[in-house]
């Protein structure tokens, strides 16, 4: 299909971008989402407003937290060695985000305003407690990431704000992480993926995270689990239990790839797997 | 006549590579004639609606567009409905369909009515100002649910939903059974699928008001099939009708049969004046594209104590679409036809029941019926190797067809060296040393294992008469014509399409092996049926390189004789001791006496005097119309390696062998590309692709997020052997090699998942695989 008509406005200015989404106009990133969306005709705005040549872009450590552009390709995120070094879990989960050529032109910030429950992107965002920056007409605010998804495919930005970048509090320098990802081809969007962030003292789990992508409607952080875990030795009864406890955390649906049941089971299987590869057993 | 050595049998690069990689093929969307318009077809969104209003009158006023039209508008423009060229169930009900649904639509994405705007966009603006008032009526998906006492009925001129049936019977069943040591039974289910070609299907047609032409470019793998398709629907003899066919991005059948989407862009273009261009778009390819495989097949086998397999009837239900493709219920009759596979079983009686629901129609897709037949036939023999304690290797050779020609229910195998072809696999499985991997991965607790499966494959598609008596409505033979021009350089003009598998290639090297001239000396020309020579059926069935190939050669050949006998009249030798090499004809022994090709084409086109003798013609041009007497049968083992991970049901292949024997190879390069595209496709077919809709009749899989096709992922490394056992009664000996691939793969997947798996007893009889059903089949082993 063929994009029903719209006019095209590029943005100069973070203002002008902001100031054509309170006309109505929806954002173009990398086009990695909306292009297809339009294409189908399943989104119809009047206007796109493309935003990808705003300054917004860039990965860079400040003091304790990553600051990520939000129009910072994913690809260069990938690949940076900021990420990599501040958080490796982002760093390995950005390796599961579609295949390499979307990863060129798809943006950090498009993944988390798409806000596809199954994305790797906003789990690991929820996972790690960071914080969106929206600008609107009124000026800026902050939104946590556990606020900040509603849906699928909704989020707290209103129509007329745009995502300028994320802040991501950086995990203890002890921290271990640990992703298990179930897709049907590699590199497809997740059935179900753990990601997790441990941190261990003499073997004890003194801080644990825990976010699921593709098993409710949105992200979820599965507290009771992570609660489980903390002051607690990873025995096998301990991982047991808080996989079963992540599971209860799902709210999952059936779809022509995995019935509702199977992405509940599947998030048990993955917790366990996540949980191990972070502390190395 | 068999050949060895030579250009024939040669690993050499295909020619068509150079512009197909570099960007220099011109496909269907790359026609844009002057003036061209582009079309958009409104599509149903229900599965079963009657359509009580249809409005076009806004979309005839938006800018842009220059015709409209509604199905009735096209029933009132064409001659006949849709045809139907394969009768396989004599008197039974036959589907009427036109281009676009007339009353009813019948399926979601049925197309109703047609626009041609100035472009595409414009086009699918108008299509949302078409005013449509439907009345959904209950639809039937399921086989269960169209056999079903209280049915909605499809066609509401039938008693039920059964669409045809068919028998394909041979021996005595009755005594087999009674006198059976064993039965088993089994039920099996093969998903809706269907070829996805990486380009999808398009016509640009431009009719000549004045004169009544149809000049339609067309990506089609039949081009002789759809002129003559064209003249019967259109009411045109078929002198007004050329079909002309640009490069092709994939084919798998699902480019030959002749679609409604062409007769709409012919009628568009008769109406607006203008050339009209329909490509279909990835999205409505999803429906606009004929389906395939989806099958239940209930049978039952007899067998002794030693694994002899004695008798197998059942019945196969073809689970159809709600209108016939071109073909009809043939690929469900193909899976009856060759149920029994490379086995001599003795008796057999199949019933084939074709049904209709609420599906887009149902046609061709590589390997025809024959998936699901090996699919059957090596799950037989697994089930009876595993049921008496016997090696399943064993099974299958004690019921091996050993001698040739055999007569099977259907068909007649030519020749065939089955067990040496088994061997060659378990040899590349054991050199490749699988067991051990096997054992070490046990031992660590992980689940692997290995899955074989032995197919036979019906190519070379012919003869004639015969396929004619066997209901179709097409020819089976192939015209070529061989050339050499005034420079001494050679085309070959053929029926056949070149759609990505090299054909061009392999006629090239035939005709080069057989005048002896370098390969780069001869082009291949085809896809326009003004000047190409007759192909019956088309670029399908195996059968291109095989019955087009042995046309190709036959006429080089006699081109060969007559060079020779022009050589022979300038040194006054005889023939006989003459040889052409590398384009230069020399007297046998005697150095230096020598005429190049060029120089004898000079002289048989622009300087006779002197040269070509008296009595012969001037040119150099022979013409070979060829007809095999029978099908050629190719035949091959697949192994698979695979591990499953018994927490997700996930399967992955680890490795991928292949013995094969396709009789004559002209290129083992391109046979190795034909088999490993087919493993590709039988590896979506096995654990990846399904055509999935909902309760209600809804379709789920619209793209490819939801149907999944094979990616370089999941694709394991290919090992391929071959062997040659030519085909005795087709000059080259050459047998088809198209569809191998595809055949057996979805059996030996399946294989190696229920030997990973032993522990558990999982059964494979559905496919696709997919993790959560195969997870549920592992809790209740571990259950048991």
């Amino acid at each position: 299909m063929k994009a029903a008509r719209f006019d095209y406005v590029r943005a100069t200015t973070v203002d002008v971008a902001v100031d054509a989404l309170a006309r109505g106009a929806v954002a173009l990133a990398g086009g990695q989402s909306l292009v297809p969306l339009l294409n189908a005709r399943s989104r119809r705005p009047e206007v796109v407003v493309d935003v990808s040549r705003l300054p917004l872009t860039g990965v860079e450590q400040d003091g304790s937290t990553l600051v990520l552009g939000a129009l910072t390709r994913l690809r260069a995120a990938e690949t940076s060695p900021v990420v990599r070094r501040a958080v490796p879990l982002l760093a390995e989960a950005l390796t599961h985000v579609g295949h390499v050529s979307v990863r060129n032109r798809g943006t950090v910030g498009g993944s988390v305003a798409h806000a596809d429950p199954a994305a790797e992107l906003p789990a690991v965002f929820l996972a790690l407690d960071a914080v969106f920056t929206a600008r609107g007409p009124g000026g800026t605010r902050e939104v946590d990431a556990r606020d900040f998804f509603l849906g699928p495919y909704r989020t707290a930005l209103a129509p007329d704000e745009l995502l300028t970048d994320i802040r991501v509090p950086l995990p203890p320098p002890t921290a271990r992480h640990g992703l298990a990802e179930l897709s049907r081809r590699p590199n497809d969007l997740a059935i179900t993926a753990v990601f997790t962030s441990v941190t261990l003292t003499d073997r004890v789990v003194t801080e644990a995270r825990i976010a699921v992508a593709g098993a409710a409607p949105t992200p979820i952080r599965a507290h009771a689990a992570e609660e489980l875990l903390r002051g607690q030795a990873l025995t096998p009864e301990v991982l047991a239990g808080v996989a079963d406890a992540a599971a209860d955390a799902t709210d999952p649906v059936d779809d022509v790839h995995a019935p509702a049941a199977y992405r509940r089971d599947m998030t048990a299987v993955l917790t366990r797997r996540a949980l191990r590869q972070a502390v190395g057993g | 006549m068999t050949v060895a050595g030579g250009v024939i049998g040669a690993r050499v690069s295909r020619a068509e590579d150079v512009r197909l990689l570099t960007g220099r093929a011109v496909f269907i969307d790359d026609l844009r004639p002057p003036g061209v318009l582009e079309a958009a077809i409104l599509r149903s969104p229900h599965p079963h609606a009657r359509i009580v209003r249809l409005d076009t009158t806004a979309a005839a006023a938006h800018p842009g567009v220059f015709a409209v039209v509604t199905g009735a508008d096209v029933k009132s423009l064409v001659r006949r409905p849709q045809p139907l060229i394969w009768r396989l169930a004599p008197g039974g009900p036959e589907t009427v369909a036109y281009p676009l649904a007339v009353d009813k639509v019948l399926y979601t994405g049925h197309g109703l009515a047609a626009v041609a705007a100035v472009d595409r966009a414009t086009a699918e603006d108008a299509l949302e100002l078409i005013d449509v008032e439907y009345e959904p009526l209950p639809a039937v998906t399921t086989l269960e649910q169209a056999l079903a006492p209280d049915a909605p009925r499809l066609h509401e001129d039938w008693p039920d939903n059964v669409a045809g049936r068919a028998v394909v019977a041979q021996g005595d069943v009755e005594a087999a059974f009674a006198g059976a040591d064993v039965v088993l039974r089994e039920t099996f289910r093969f998903a809706r699928q269907w070829g996805a070609s990486l380009e999808t299907r398009g016509v640009v047609a431009t009719w000549d008001p004045f004169t009544s032409h149809l000049d339609a470019w067309v990506n089609t793998q039949s081009p002789h099939l759809i002129r003559e398709l064209f003249a019967e629907v259109l009411g045109l003899s078929v002198d007004k009708v050329r079909v002309r066919v640009p490069d092709i991005g994939g084919g798998f059948g699902s480019k030959s049969g002749f679609y409604g989407d062409q007769v709409v862009a012919a009628v568009l273009s008769r109406v607006s004046g203008r050339p009209v261009k329909f490509l279909e778009d990835r999205r409505e390819s999803f429906v606009a594209t004929v389906h395939a495989r989806e099958q239940r097949i209930d049978v039952e086998v007899a067998a002794r104590t030693d694994g002899t397999i004695t008798g197998l009837r059942g019945t196969v239900h073809g689970v159809l679409g709600a209108n016939f493709s071109t073909v009809g219920l043939s690929p469900c009759w193909t899976t009856a036809a060759i149920m029994t596979g490379p086995y001599a079983i003795p008796a057999v009686e199949l019933d084939v029941v074709g049904v209709v629901t609420n599906k887009p129609p149902y046609g061709a897709y590589r390997g025809y019926g024959l998936p699901k037949a090996n699919f059957v036939h090596e799950h037989v023999v697994e089930a009876l190797a595993r049921h008496l304690g016997l090696d399943p290797h064993e099974v299958r050779r004690r019921n091996f067809v050993t001698e040739f020609p055999y007569q099977s229910p259907v068909f007649v195998y030519d020749s065939g060296r089955y067990a040496e072809c088994l061997d060659l696999c378990r040899d590349a499985v054991r050199r490749a040393g699988w067991a051990d991997r096997v054992a070490r991965a046990r031992a660590e607790g992980a689940h692997m294992g290995i899955g074989y499966a032995f197919h036979n494959e019906v190519s070379a598609f012919a003869p004639s008469r015969i396929v004619n008596m066997s209901g179709l409505d097409h020819s089976g033979f192939d015209e070529a014509a061989v050339r050499i021009d005034s420079s001494g350089r050679v085309t070959v003009h053929t029926g056949q399409t070149s759609m990505g598998q090299g054909i061009h290639t392999a006629l090239a090297q035939v005709a080069a092996h057989a005048l002896d001239v370098p390969l780069d000396h001869v082009t291949v020309v085809s896809g326009d049926t003004d000047s190409a020579p007759y192909t019956g059926y088309g670029t399908a069935a195996s059968r291109a390189a095989a019955v087009g190939g042995a046309a190709v050669l036959n006429a080089a050949t006699r081109l060969r004789a007559k060079v020779l006998r022009i050589a022979a009249h300038v040194f006054e030798a005889s023939p006989d001791d003459l040889e052409i090499s590398d384009g230069v004809v020399s007297v046998k022994g005697v150095p230096g006496r020598s005429v190049t090709l060029a120089a004898i084409g000079d002289a048989a086109y622009r300087r006779p005097h002197g040269v070509l003798p008296d009595d012969e013609e001037p040119t150099l041009h022979e013409r070979e119309v060829y007809d095999p007497v029978n099908v050629a049968t190719a035949f091959g083992c697949t192994a698979v390696l695979a591990s499953v991970d018994v927490e997700t049901g996930a399967v992955e292949l680890l490795g991928y062998l292949i013995a094969h024997d396709c009789g004559t190879m002209i290129n083992p390069m391109i046979v190795e590309g034909q088999l490993q595209g087919g493993a590709a496709q039988a590896i979506g077919g096995a654990l990846y692709e399904r055509l999935a809709y909902d309760a209600s009749g809804e379709a789920l899989t619209r793209s490819f997020a939801e149907y999944l096709l094979p990616t370089a992922g999941v694709v394991p490394p290919f090992g391929i052997n071959h062997m040659e056992t030519p085909a005795d009664h087709i000059p080259g000996g050459f047998k088809g090699a198209g569809e191998a691939g595809v055949i057996g793969g979805g059996a030996a997947i399946a294989h190696a998942v229920e030997d990973a798996l032993a522990e558990f007893g999982v059964r494979i009889t559905s496919l696709p695989i997919t993790p959560p059903d195969l997870l549920a089949a592992i809790r209740a082993g571990a259950e048991r």
